[in-house]
């Protein structure tokens, strides 16, 4: 029954990281941008979702919407002024750019709210529910239902919208888009804002099961790694599989071995991914 | 003019180094210098994967923690002399970087990034976890390397020949076959391959140096603040500064990390007197601008631009 038990919290938990890695991938996918400023996004959104709740009273399960909003501006704004420049370059550069903007939210952070552990008590989210003698904290259902409402919505975004299909074609050939008549920069600023908000209403479902302080998205950023590569880089598909996978095996890990030796799993996992099989776990093209 | 030998400004530099203990009487200062050398050291170990072979390492921290902790473990568990316990932390660095070489120089661009920050963490996590061993997530004390009185002047008469020796290096590097070889390697690997470098071999043998050095680094370092820790000596933060240094100051140069040691450690000092948690802030807005503004470093701004483009340009401009 522990076995049961700790793959459907391994379920829950890989349902958030579905949604920060889903937003991953589609920057990956189309710009070709490995983004080390995810896990500081994600940090912004649990800040949103805690001043959101602590100072407005606005639970964070109906309002994450409006984070989401207000994370996808900055991010735009961000592509605009530094990401944009880093674009034609080489990912050695992209890398320290987006390393640079990490610390530098991390930091400003750290200035602006103090590096204290901060929490919000929100009542539905600790209550129990149960099945038999199975049990669940009702907030890691609700952030689970959430986010792959919200991964599913990506993935039906993309595949129906005209915005959506603009996408994929940046993403199959950057040069050639352009020439069917899309504006790739401007295809360009709203990937990179989606994958962001994606990142940041992450953040926002995360604080009622957990805490935040100014470096609580490094984590997030490696973890996010380890699913784009285990779903094969650039799907968000396998993006979103790979998320509920490293969710189980974290949760496996903790359970059958300890729970401090779930990060090592994950790295080694990760290595043994990118040796053995680059495309990622779900097949797929190279 | 031209009668003056070339390595005039070498002696100069260095002499000027070694007799600063002597005059400046100020204990803070001298600490600030001898940060300003132990991370010049780091920023030169690093220039020669990240810089001359165009590999962005960014787990750089496991060689500097491997330094600092198996002098200290050493010195503590066996009852070794802790200039042993150095020694011991560049062999097992050695040992280590052909691992972690081995496994990660398979893997190129972003992917080899990650790798080496995923070889870190997993050393990070497993030090962590020994509680027995290596105490765990609260760090110990580290043995001092030399005796009062005078610590500081000694610590500083120390650094300065570790930061000579791989200057030295730096040197021949810049100047050598093997130099070449890397630098053909960054500029685009599968050229380098047609024209008969071996990269896997390469990177590996440019990985080796650039770990001893920085395990002495790190075992200088711990010693000096008398202290490790997994979030002091192994966290990812030393590896984006052993990074960012080198890039400040200009990647592949001989005199970059020097100039980019010096820049960092004396901004972040700056703003630290101002407010309490920026050494993150500045070190983010220094990245953002050397990337989009001076991908050359701060050492282009002395150089021509010509000779900049030759000899530091291609790091930004070509895909490997």
């Amino acid at each position: 029954m522990h076995f049961v038990q700790a793959f459907l919290n391994g379920l829950l938990v890989g349902g958030v990281y579905a949604l920060i890695a889903s937003g991953m991938a589609l920057i990956f996918g189309v710009m070709r941008l490995v983004n080390f400023a995810h896990g500081a996004f994600l940090m912004l959104g649990t800040y949103l979702s805690y001043y959101g709740w602590v100072l407005l009273g606005l639970n964070p399960y109906i309002f994450f919407p409006i984070w989401g909003v207000v994370l996808f501006l900055f991010a735009v704004g961000v592509y605009r002024l530094l990401v944009r420049r880093v674009m034609g370059a080489n990912d050695f550069l992209q890398i320290l750019l987006t390393e640079g903007i990490s610390l530098a939210l991390v930091g400003l952070a750290q200035l602006v709210f103090g590096a204290d552990y901060r929490q919000i008590n929100l009542p539905i989210a600790n209550r129990i529910t149960g099945f038999g003698s199975l049990h669940f904290s009702v907030g890691y259902i609700l952030s689970f239902a959430v986010s792959c409402l919200l991964v599913i919505a990506l993935t039906q975004f993309l595949a129906r919208t005209e915005m959506g299909r603009a996408i994929r074609a940046v993403a199959q050939n950057r040069s050639v888009a352009p020439l069917m008549g899309i504006r790739v920069e401007r295809v360009s600023a709203i990937t990179f804002g989606l994958g962001i908000a994606c990142a940041g209403v992450a953040g926002a479902l995360l604080l009622p099961i957990f805490w935040t302080n100014p470096t609580v998205g490094a984590p997030y950023t490696l973890k996010s790694f380890v699913i784009v590569v285990l779903g094969g880089m650039g799907s968000v598909q396998g993006a979103a599989l790979g998320g509920l996978l490293l969710g189980v095996a974290e949760q496996f890990t903790a359970y059958t071995w300890a729970d401090r030796y779930a990060e090592v799993v994950n790295f080694v996992i990760f290595l043994l991914v990118l040796l053995f099989r680059p495309q990622g776990l779900f097949g797929g093209k190279a | 003019m031209k009668r003056l030998p070339k390595w005039w400004p070498t002696a100069l530099f260095f002499a000027v180094l070694l007799s600063m203990p002597l005059w400046i009487t100020d204990g803070y200062v001298l600490q600030l210098v001898f940060r300003v050398v132990i991370f010049a050291v780091l920023g030169m170990a690093w220039n020669i994967v990240g810089g001359y072979a165009g590999q962005l390492s960014l787990g750089h921290v496991a060689y500097f923690g491997i330094g600092a902790y198996a002098m200290t473990l050493s010195t503590e568990r066996i009852g070794w002399n802790p200039w042993l316990g150095v020694l011991l932390g560049a062999v097992v660095a050695i040992l280590a970087a052909l691992l972690i070489g081995s496994v990660t120089f398979r893997l190129r661009g972003p992917y080899f990034a990650l790798a080496t920050i995923a070889a870190a963490e997993i050393i990070r996590v497993l030090v962590q976890n020994q509680d027995q061993l290596t105490h765990g997530a609260v760090g110990t004390n580290a043995p001092l390397l030399f005796e009062a009185p005078n610590l500081d002047q000694k610590f500083f008469w120390g650094a300065v020949p570790l930061l000579g020796a791989v200057f030295a290096l730096s040197t021949w590097i810049h100047n050598s076959r093997f130099g070449y070889r890397l630098r053909a390697i960054r500029e685009n690997e599968n050229t380098a391959m047609a024209v008969g470098v071996n990269p896997a071999r390469e990177k590996l043998l440019s990985l080796l140096p650039s770990a001893v050095f920085t395990a002495l680094a790190g075992s200088m370092y711990a010693s000096y603040f008398s202290f490790v820790g997994p979030d002091t000596v192994l966290t990812i933060e030393i590896s984006v500064q052993a990074a960012l240094i080198a890039m400040l100051g200009g990647a592949a140069t001989i005199w970059g990390p020097i100039l980019g040691s010096i820049v960092l450690t004396l901004t972040s000092e700056i703003f630290k007197t101002y407010f309490e948690h920026t050494h993150l802030v500045v070190y983010g807005a220094l990245l953002i601008v050397v990337v989009i503004f001076l991908p050359g470093g701060v050492i282009s701004l002395f150089e021509g631009r010509k000779r900049l483009r030759r000899e530091t340009g291609p790091i930004g401009s070509v895909q490997g």
